[in-house]
């Protein structure tokens, strides 16, 4: 093979295990923001995900368990998210802003506290490291095949379901809802709760499938790319999937570029998927227009 | 605070029932207690089976479709999924039954107003409610909006559904309802039956006294002041184009027409607040129109655009006229001067406040709102855009306003009055033209004024 082709082959193969977590994560904005609820502690809420499957992978020594405790976390941030910013009318941002600190800080402290190491944790077990394709393993594998089936499912859930009328008419109007006879911030809830859970699922990955450990500030931003590709996906399920695998292609072309170019610093590199992020953002204000109730606490 | 006083109300089955007073006389918290939406902290309602209310502002979704919003929260299912056919086929059903004509895919955002609150309307008919509550139902629509409306009202009525609509188009009570019930200060003060009442004697009931007099119209010349060539301007759902008119010194043009038909892009475009290109000219010259001494404007929403709320009255007297000669010294502003202007109009117009220095925040809505056609007036401009000048405000204070707009235009000012109700248009303006869409579609004055032709073009018809 020649090195041309295998670096596409290599490129190829980042952007689909670097999409991985972006993709969970939107799709976790998708269904909180649709309900009306802007999810600024998706980061937060991965961090949540990634430090709690390293715990309890190393205290079951199966990645599996890693993987429901991220997503359980995951959840229950998103539960005091929604709690929050429904019952309790809590400025979304600022409820969100303070997920992403605690969950952040807690992990910290976690580290030390459980591990007795401060800054990232022992190597634990890591989810099915086998290869299945030459540079990407099993449990990689099946978190792509689990994020195309859970985009499909939203997709599905959202469109065809009675749940998902109710929600998409939470996001847009709350009145119509209690209207209707339903409680809008129940409903909120619900969709937030379920936002924090995949936002788990995709910092699980990070932590117990892409590599086998917790570092403090592994989930680096994606949270917020993951918020990027909602708005640049347009609230949709297929089209945030979409954004967050387009967010990932530039976080993969910049580690392939990474001592290719020796002109260009790599920290410089590192930026690349936020400013595709930015640009993308940028290009589509004014021509994208979130549910109208996106954010209005109710 | 009470709203609503140890009301006693009975709504028979089969029948329409008016409820009419001023605003803030409980109306619409009477609707939302028999509603189920607000708690009484006395007193009980009863009925025999569900009531559905119709609100003023809909409750919809924009987005969804026309069976999307009517089925929302009563969805028909196909094992997990909403079956869409069967839901497409009863909205079918119940237009068929009704006589209201809709298509159950549209997207509600794209429908006129008065299609909206059909959907708004079907929603509420969807569960069969034994008692129908209509909150102000004809306040965004067009005359024959209005007709259809209530032909299905009185379809309803017909086959048993109890109906109470709450407004204050004292003729739709005249012509649609049963009976009338009449609320001041949270109380009800007085009944009727429909066939033996008039007008006249609701609407006294509603002030709890004679009607106040509106200033009478002198003659005054007939010299071009503001004139309005070739307009256009405005984005998305507020434009006009190609538009021209004139409006005479001593002369009110009122504008006719259904809201978001452009007036607010005319008005802004006047008011220099959006770019437009064609020639706005006060007295031949554009540069006189952006004199502050020469215009004053009565902006359309008191809140964002005319009123800062947690300032005093002193300072919202003088807000955009603050560089006026009388008012700016050098680099200072003259504060006596600006009490004086804000004693001026608390007098002339009526302003309740315990003082010139209370926050307007503090005053009635009916009080700020004659504070801002008061500023607008100060001065005697030649030319005074009022856009909604009663808007919100009770009888009383309209008269007045409407009074004070009569004699700055006998004193020779040109009035471009923009208003959603017909009523005040028929009353104020010496000429009336009928916006549709923004284009100006009918103009009428004097003898040609014909209220029917007029309610035709507003609805888009010939």
């Amino acid at each position: 093979m020649s090195t041309g082709v295998s670096l596409m082959l290599t490129l190829l193969f980042l952007t689909l295990i670097k999409s991985v977590p972006i993709v969970y994560a939107a799709l976790g904005g998708v269904i909180s923001e649709r309900a009306g609820v802007v999810n600024i502690g998706l980061e937060g809420m991965m961090t949540a995900g990634a430090f709690s499957a390293v715990v309890f992978t190393n205290l079951t020594g199966s990645p599996i368990v890693g993987l429901i405790a991220g997503v359980f976390f995951g959840a229950v941030l998103g539960f005091v998210l929604g709690f929050a910013a429904t019952f309790f009318k809590v400025d979304q941002i600022v409820a969100g802003v303070g997920i992403n600190l605690v969950a952040l800080g807690g992990a910290a402290y976690g580290l030390v506290l459980i591990f007795n190491q401060p800054g990232a944790s022992p190597q634990v077990t890591q989810l099915a490291p086998g290869q299945l394709l030459p540079q990407i393993t099993t449990g990689e594998t099946a978190m792509i095949v689990l994020g195309l089936l859970c985009a499909f499912g939203l997709n599905w859930f959202i469109y065809r379901t009675p749940w998902g009328l109710r929600i998409q008419a939470c996001g847009e109007n709350p009145r119509a809802v209690t209207d209707a006879g339903l409680n809008p911030l129940r409903l909120r809830l619900y969709s937030v709760i379920a936002s924090g859970a995949l936002a788990g699922l995709g910092g699980a990955f990070l932590s117990i499938c892409e590599v086998n450990l917790y570092s403090d500030g592994m989930t680096a931003g994606r949270g917020f790319i993951a918020l990027a590709a909602v708005i640049f996906g347009r609230w949709t399920p297929w089209g945030a999937t979409g954004a967050a695998v387009f967010f990932g292609f530039f976080e993969a072309l910049q580690y392939v570029l990474q001592g290719r170019i020796s002109w260009l610093p790599s920290d410089a590199m590192q930026a690349l998927p936020y400013l595709a992020a930015l640009f993308a953002i940028a290009g589509l204000v004014g021509r994208v227009r979130a549910p109208a109730a996106d954010g209005v606490p109710y | 605070m009470i709203a609503v006083d140890g009301v006693d109300l009975d709504l028979l089955p089969g029948e329409i029932h008016a409820l009419v007073g001023e605003n803030g006389a409980g109306k619409s918290t009477l609707a939302n207690i028999a509603f189920g939406a607000v708690k009484p902290d006395d007193g009980t309602i009863e009925t025999n089976g569900t009531v559905g209310l119709v609100h003023q502002h809909f409750e919809l979704v924009g987005r969804l479709r026309v069976w999307q919003n009517i089925m929302l929260g009563r969805e028909p299912r196909k094992g997990m999924l909403v079956d869409v056919d069967g839901a497409r086929s009863r909205v079918a059903e119940l237009a068929e039954r009704n006589g209201l004509a809709i298509d159950p895919d549209a997207l509600v955002e794209e429908l006129p107003i008065g299609v909206q609150q059909r959907v708004e309307l079907m929603r509420e008919l969807e569960r069969e409610p034994s008692v129908l509550l209509l909150d102000e139902p004809t306040a965004a629509l067009a005359p024959a909006e209005i007709a259809t409306l209530f032909a299905t009202v009185v379809q309803l009525a017909k086959r048993g559904t109890a109906i109470l609509v709450v407004t204050h188009k004292l003729q739709e009570v005249i012509d649609y309802t049963t009976r009338v019930s009449v609320m001041r200060h949270g109380k009800i003060v007085a009944r009727y039956l429909t066939t033996q009442t008039s007008t006249d004697e609701i609407a006294r009931a509603m002030v709890g006294g004679e009607l106040p007099v509106v200033a009478e119209r002198e003659t005054t010349g007939t010299q071009p002041c503001l004139s309005v060539r070739d307009l256009t301007a405005g984005v998305d759902t507020t434009t006009v184009s190609d538009l021209s008119f004139e409006v005479s010194a001593g002369e009110i043009v009122g504008i006719a027409g259904v809201e978001g038909n452009g007036q607010t892009a005319l008005a802004d475009a006047i008011a220099g607040m959006i770019p437009y290109t064609g020639t706005i000219e006060l007295d031949g010259s554009t540069d006189a129109l952006r004199h502050r001494e020469n215009i004053g404007i009565v902006p359309q929403d008191r809140h964002h655009e005319g009123l800062v709320l947690n300032w005093s009255i002193v300072e919202n007297a003088i807000l955009g006229r603050q560089n006026l000669p009388g008012i700016r010294k050098g680099m200072l502003t003259d504060w006596n001067a600006a009490r004086a202007d804000a004693e001026a109009i608390i007098e002339r117009f009526d302003v309740r406040a315990a003082s010139p220095d209370v926050a307007v925040r503090t005053l009635s809505g009916g009080n700020q709102q004659k504070l801002l056609v008061g500023r607008a007036l100060l001065g005697d401009p030649r030319f005074v855009l009022a856009y909604q000048p009663t808007r919100g405000i009770d009888v009383g204070a309209a008269a007045l306003v409407q009074s004070r707009l009569i004699e700055s235009r006998n004193r020779g000012c040109a009035i471009l009055l923009i208003s959603f109700e017909l009523d005040e248009i028929l009353a104020l303006a010496d000429r009336i033209l009928v916006m549709f869409r923004g284009k100006v579609t009918g103009s009428f004055s004097g003898a040609e004024i014909d209220r029917g032709k007029i309610g035709r073009l507003m609805a888009g018809l010939t």
